[in-house]
């Protein structure tokens, strides 16, 4: 029997071309799928569903596109890399990329939506919500499901078989640890369950930070994990809207090249393609403004591409497929140029000349004291060098965007970013528009670290948008975003360090070349960040410092987790390891002796204005530390260790957090009608938790449970301006603002309820959806008239709004987190000196025979100031630390050849060591509740720890990221 | 990609290996087996291939079968399996048999730790939830896991078209890289057999435990969801007639058969003949181990490659990984155990 059948004779030519989606409904019919297509019927979600069309189409196209089950998620180009759009079929977990929707026929497919009983959570996911297993929630049902079908066949799988059964699902945000706990406790659940009587086992809360301590009175869930977790949330690939199109980018296939001709003609005489676009038809101004300043938005006619992936023509069309024709369709001729892709090449006198002012993007310097007297004076006197490579963000959502006219016929653009409004301004300039005209919204997203900064997706799907006239979405395919988008900056750093025998520092000269690819991208303020990190927090009697910023025809950097400091922390560390070997010092204590104090000057000339925690850092890191250096000298002298060698390395750091964009930030707070809290704010939520930190502030400082307050986050429509986020900054300034502006809101209100009451504002506390007055035991109300028995002692919001309207008082406050006033013009650096500080210890085995490497435990310790969800703080370490494994271990983009997931190693579950944790709490002065930045800092130590444990492990040094075997046995053999 | 072009496309379930034979005859290259799918479907949507019929043979009744033939000797009765007489027992593992049947296969697991750990190094569980070893095998790729392991077991494929039915060495498949001697337009892999190396011969095979074992190693740049910067299976048996009890070491007992396979280290999976001739009848000393390791990279020819290793790494561990793969192999050969 043949379950599939068809009537050849009858092909539907159209539906491969045009795809089988619902999305294409423009320039021409919708599209019909004829009766005597293959059909192909299965049980979905526990529903008989027949689908029709090419039986060799992926599931998960069907799924997402014909069926309109968006949970279910993609994050490559259909090559089974990246696990995110696993279902179940039969109960076993498979890429539903990879599978043929035929092979559905006859089966059960498993979604996320299927998931769950009536509207409640299945125990898998409200272990990841309750654990904090969810950030940017883009890997969150494929893992679900993953772990469901591991369940299903075993009910208490040892922890080994839980990180192997994951391996095939990337995670960039959360380290894997939390949701491999998710996975633990939904196990332990179920087996309850399964036992009559038994008791549900808790969340081990206890480890997870002290629930008194939690700003608001314990709930530090996300309030956007139950969408992310059931595949409700919208991202933008999952945003539907009539008659939309498609766009995509033609991009130079060469690394350095002229555009001497292009025509388009060809693509517009397909009938799917509505517009073709090239330089030419930018209103505005062809560029990212003060963002990116040499880079257009397309190449104009005989300009020059920088790098391979630079655009030069957009493609408008009904379906993705049409627009892929169009660009295929368009003739773009080039004259190759010579490139280059090294520093060293791009400053070679000879060097390839990528612009006429010369190679060098920007210059930062920093110098005091003596340095020649400093390292004459000194014992020991080294000389560094050190190389890190380009990374991917690798997040696992794609670019995505979608632009469209709203209902105030602004253009409107649905995207990711760090800085809606300044993409507001991108926009608007590049269509010569008035910004007002212009809106941004920030829609749930996958992941950004940074990545999420580049303008350019977001002019582009506005000029596409603006040229159609119609809604737009712009998806780059996973190869693109390997290709199009920023990466990290390499960096050559070079150091020549001098001590005193008694383990002194005594005078640092630092040289850092960051190469920012073929274009600006931020690349300007790099310098300064490499130069502030590459002294550390660590005093010095001279210090020579130079950096600048380096053209290349390698792909555009931009900012990544740490912006520009942890290549520089990474060759300051390693240095510093050296040269407490050189001088019989402890790691730690080396550092210890040579750290900053609160009121030293530091590597930059002035004094840290931030309190600095540094000292209770390396104290709280210091015991795990000695006893991690025993077991591995324990297990080095053991025989049995088959070439097997242990290390244990340390790390320091500081982080400069807090300045990019204004010192001054905005936000609102409303009291609504129905007697509810709404903040206004921008801190964009890209996965990090902004979204739940600022509900936390505001409903602390309101006094309210976190569930009264609704946050309107990062719509330019609607919040007000916080420039860009990045340096770690949301919690302490845009928390600091939500704090002042909800603050105010309770004032008033206690202020409008004490009239109403006739009490005292001070008797007067929030509770719920009222205004209670304390019990008192005057009877006289602040009028003097007396209260008689049973007197109105309270009111709710509801009333205390409608009074509010009566008097025509505004429900709205605004409040406002400044520091400009502690830093006066006058004086004041270039960029404020807030630092936080951290310490990382790892832990490696080293097979001394292969190169391999891998990394069994890492303690972490930061100074988080005050934390304010203990959860997120300890799921950004987490993260950070195995991000971190990757930078150390193995990512490294190569220009021209890297494509994707299949090519750029992330670290799978396999990959997580045993992460311990350490919050080491020293409250910041200006910061809302203490608190202070932390999700780029914890990057910051983790390659480095990795890769001084290496080189302690081996006996030899490791000066290039990233440490593949084959790197490390070449040390190996070379010092051998 | 695909433009405005047509493509009508069959999908077809045929219930016997006959019918699967018939339908792709009838097609005249226009169809194409799939197994699991995981290489097809990419090769489909980069526009690689175009087949216009595809014929999935994973519901075949009985493709999806492991069969253990124990001490055949006993089991006369063991028709399906002409060639198996003289073994003391066969596995044979049907065309549409996932990786991760093969990982939880409990005989497997306890006697053929090659296979097993060879079948968990495929992809990662997603992947080996579907893709199939006949699947591996004729991808052709000159370092699949499966087919890597393959070739070291000395295993055969049960290949079937219009013209019968014939067992092959899967060595023999392999004519470049990605190019099978089998032809899916009209073909098909129905199951890949193989037994203990060292056993083709006629000495008894009463012996409960027959000394022999296998042994996997691979290096990857990172421990999942990667392809192998090197893997390698080997096979290995000792000498009967010394009885092998707990008081006389392994060195006590010569090899009598070793197989190695490499890979990437040439255009196919690679059998080490070389490294193999030299330990053949020897001891399998500490140093007998060390120079197979050797005489191995003298006779691979590995590439480099961009994002995995170069060629002078890989020729630098490949003593390392045939050695420690070796050690491995004749320690569960010997019989001491149990």
């Amino acid at each position: 029997m043949h379950w599939l059948e068809q009537d050849s004779d009858n092909r539907n030519d159209r539906t491969e071309a045009r795809g089988s989606g619902s999305d294409q409904r423009v320039g021409g019919p919708p599209d019909v799928r004829r009766e005597r297509d293959m059909s192909i019927s299965f049980q979905l979600n526990g529903r008989p569903t027949t689908v029709a069309g090419d039986p060799a189409r992926s599931l998960l196209d069907v799924l997402r596109r014909d069926l309109r089950l968006t949970g279910t998620k993609q994050g490559c180009d259909h090559e089974g890399e990246c696990g995110a759009c696993t279902v179940l079929l039969d109960g076993v977990a498979v890429r539903s990329c990879l599978t043929p929707v035929a092979k559905a026929a006859g089966r059960d497919v498993v979604t996320i939506e299927g998931l769950g009983q009536s509207g409640a959570l299945h125990p898998i996911q409200e272990a990841f919500v309750e654990l904090g297993a969810v950030q940017c929630g883009y890997c969150a049902p494929g893992m679900v499901l993953t772990a469901k079908a591991l369940l299903d066949r075993e009910p208490a799988p040892p922890r080994r078989q839980i990180l192997e059964a994951l391996a095939g699902n990337l995670c960039r945000c959360t380290g894997y640890l939390r949701i491999v706990e998710a996975v633990e406790l939904a196990a332990a659940r179920l087996r309850a369950e399964a036992t009559p009587g038994s008791s549900h086992p808790r969340a081990p809360v206890s480890e997870l930070g002290a629930p008194q301590r939690w700003v608001v009175g314990g709930d530090a869930t996300r309030v956007d994990s139950v969408d992310k977790v059931t595949g409700r949330a919208q991202y933008v690939e999952d945003l539907r809207m009539s008659g939309i199109l498609h766009a995509r980018v033609v991009r130079s296939p060469h690394h350095h090249a002229r555009l001497v001709a292009l025509d388009v003609t060809r693509a517009l005489d397909l009938e799917g393609v509505v517009r073709a676009m090239t330089a030419a038809d930018i209103p505005g101004e062809n560029g990212l403004g003060d963002y990116s300043r040499d880079e257009p938005i397309l190449t104009p006619l005989n300009g020059t591409c920088k790098m391979q992936g630079a655009p030069v023509a957009l493609v408008v069309a009904a379906s993705p497929e049409w627009a892929q024709a169009g660009v295929e369709a368009i003739e773009a001729e080039y004259e190759i140029l010579p490139h280059i892709f090294g520093i060293e090449e791009a400053l070679a006198e000879d060097a390839v000349s990528i612009y006429p002012e010369g190679n060098i993007l920007t210059t930062e310097a920093e110098a005091h004291g003596d340095l020649e007297e400093a390292l004459d004076r000194s014992d020991v006197v080294l000389e560094t060098r050190y190389h890190t490579t380009w990374q991917e963000h690798a997040t696992l959502e794609r670019e995505t965007l979608l632009g469209y006219f709203d209902e105030k016929d602004r253009l409107t653009v649905v995207g990711g970013t760090h800085q809606p409004h300044w993409q507001r301004r991108y926009i608007a300039a590049a269509l010569k528009l008035d910004t007002e005209r212009v809106r941004v919204i920030m829609p749930p997203t996958g992941g950004s670290f940074g990545g999420r900064q580049d303008p350019w997706p977001f002019v582009a799907t506005a000029l596409a948008t603006y040229g159609a006239r119609a809604p737009v979405r712009l998806t780059y395919t996973r190869s693109e975003s390997f290709e199009a988008s920023p990466k990290r900056h390499p960096y050559r750093v070079r150091y020549r360090v001098g001590a005193t025998a008694d383990g002194c520092l005594t005078g640092i000269k630092v040289r850092v070349d960051a190469n920012t690819g073929g274009y600006d991208g931020h690349g300007q303020y790099i310098a300064n960040y490499a130069l502030t990190a590459s002294g550390g927090p660590y005093q010095y009697r001279a210090v020579d410092a130079h950096a600048q910023t380096v053209y290349t025809n390698g792909p555009k950097a931009g900012q990544f987790r740490g912006f520009g400091s942890p290549q520089s922390v990474f060759a300051l560390e390693s240095t510093l390891d050296e040269l407490a070997e050189r001088l019989g010092e402890d790691p730690l204590e080396f550092r210890r002796k040579n750290a900053i104090g609160q009121a030293s000057t530091s590597f930059l000339g002035y004094p840290v204005a931030e309190s600095l925690g540094y000292q209770e850092v390396l104290d709280s890191i210091r015991p795990r530390y000695r006893s991690l250096l025993e077991e591995a000298a324990s297990f080095n002298a053991g025989s049995s260790s088959g070439g097997l060698r242990k290390g244990v390395g340390f790390s320091g750091m500081w982080y400069r957090f807090g300045k990019s964009g204004t010192l001054r930030i905005e936000a609102h707070a409303e009291l609504s009608q129905d007697g509810g809290f709404v903040v206004y704010c921008s801190a964009p939520d890209y996965g990090q938790g902004t979204n739940t930190t600022m509900a936390q502030m505001a409903a602390e400082a309101l006094g309210v449970p976190r569930g009264r307050v609704r946050v309107v986050n990062a719509d330019t429509a609607r919040t007000p301006d916080s420039h860009i986020q990045g340096a770690s900054r949301a919690t302490y300034f845009v928390g600091g603002a939500v704090c002042r502006a909800t603050h105010v809101l309770r004032e008033e209100i206690l202020g409008a309820a004490a009239e109403m009451l006739d009490r005292a504002p001070i008797d007067l506390t929030l509770a719920e959806d009222r205004v209670l007055a304390s019990p008192s035991d005057a009877t006289e109300g602040v009028s003097g008239r007396v209260h008689a028995e049973g007197a109105e002692t309270s009111v709710s919001l509801v009333e205390v709004a409608r009074e509010f309207d009566r008097i025509g008082k505004s429900r709205k406050t605004r409040g406002v987190f400044d520091l400009s006033p502690l830093f006066p013009e006058d004086t004041r650096p270039e960029y404020i000196p807030l630092f936080v500080t951290g310490a990382q210890v790892a832990e490696v085995i080293v097979d001394t025979q292969t190169g391999e490497v891998v990394v069994p435990r890492v303690v972490a310790a930061h100074d988080v100031g005050r934390v304010i969800n203990p959860l997120d703080a300890r799921g950004q370490i987490e993260g950070a630390v195995v991000m971190g494994i990757g930078t150390a271990l193995m990512e490294e983009y190569v220009p021209g050849a890297s494509t994707g997931f299949g090519d750029y190693y992330l670290p799978t579950a396999m990959s997580m060591p045993e992460i311990d944790v350490t919050l080491v709490e020293v409250a910041s002065f200006e910061g809302p509740y203490g608190a202070k930045g932390l999700g780029e800092a914890a990057i910051v130590p983790s390659a480095p720890a990795i890769i001084n444990a290496i080189s302690r492990a081996i006996g030899a040094r490791i000066r290039s990221l990233p440490a593949t075997p084959e790197r490390v046995l070449s040390h190996l053999t070379a010092d051998s | 990609m695909a433009k405005s072009t047509t493509l009508s496309r069959e999908y077809l379930y045929p219930t016997s290996v006959e019918e699967a034979v018939g339908l792709l005859a009838a097609r005249q290259g226009g169809a194409r087996v799939i197994g699991g799918g995981t290489d097809l479907m990419p090769d489909i949507r980069r526009g690689k291939l175009a087949p216009g019929c595809l014929v999935d043979i994973t519901r075949i009744p009985g493709l999806d079968r492991i069969d253990v033939a124990q001490a055949c000797e006993a089991k006369p009765a063991c028709e399906a399996k002409p060639a198996c007489e003289a073994r003391p027992w066969s596995v044979t593992v049907g065309a549409a048999v996932t990786f991760t049947s093969l990982r939880n296969h409990t005989f497997l697991k306890q006697h053929v730790h090659a296979l097993v750990e060879a079948a968990a190094s495929v992809g990662g569980p997603p992947i080996q939830n579907a893709a199939t070893w006949a699947g591996n095998i004729v991808q052709a790729m000159p370092a699949a896991d499966g087919a890597v392991v393959a070739v070291a077991l000395d295993a055969e494929v049960h290949i079937v078209d219009e013209d019968g039915a014939r067992w092959r060495p899967v060595e023999s498949l392999f004519e470049g890289p990605g190019i099978s001697a089998v032809d899916p337009t009209r073909q098909l892999i129905t199951a890949i057999r193989f037994s203990p190396p060292g056993f083709g011969g006629s000495s008894s095979a009463s012996e409960a435990k027959p000394a022999w074992g296998t042994a996997w190693r691979r290096v990857g740049r990172r421990p999942a969801l990667a392809l192998p910067i090197l893997n390698c299976a080997v096979a290995v048996s000792l000498e009967e007639g010394l009885s092998g009890r707990s008081e006389l070491s392994r060195e006590g007992r010569s090899i009598k058969r070793v197989a190695i396979a490499l890979g990437p280290v040439g255009p196919r999976p690679e059998r080490m003949r070389e490294a193999e001739s030299f330990l053949t009848g020897r001891m399998p000393t500490e140093e007998a181990i060390a120079r197979a390791g050797e005489l191995a990279a003298g006779e691979a020819k590995p590439r480099s490659s961009t994002f995995r290793a170069s060629r002078e790494y890989r020729l630098e561990i490949i003593p390392v990984l045939v050695a420690q793969a070796l050690s491995a192999a004749f320690a569960r050969a010997e019989p001491t155990v149990g």
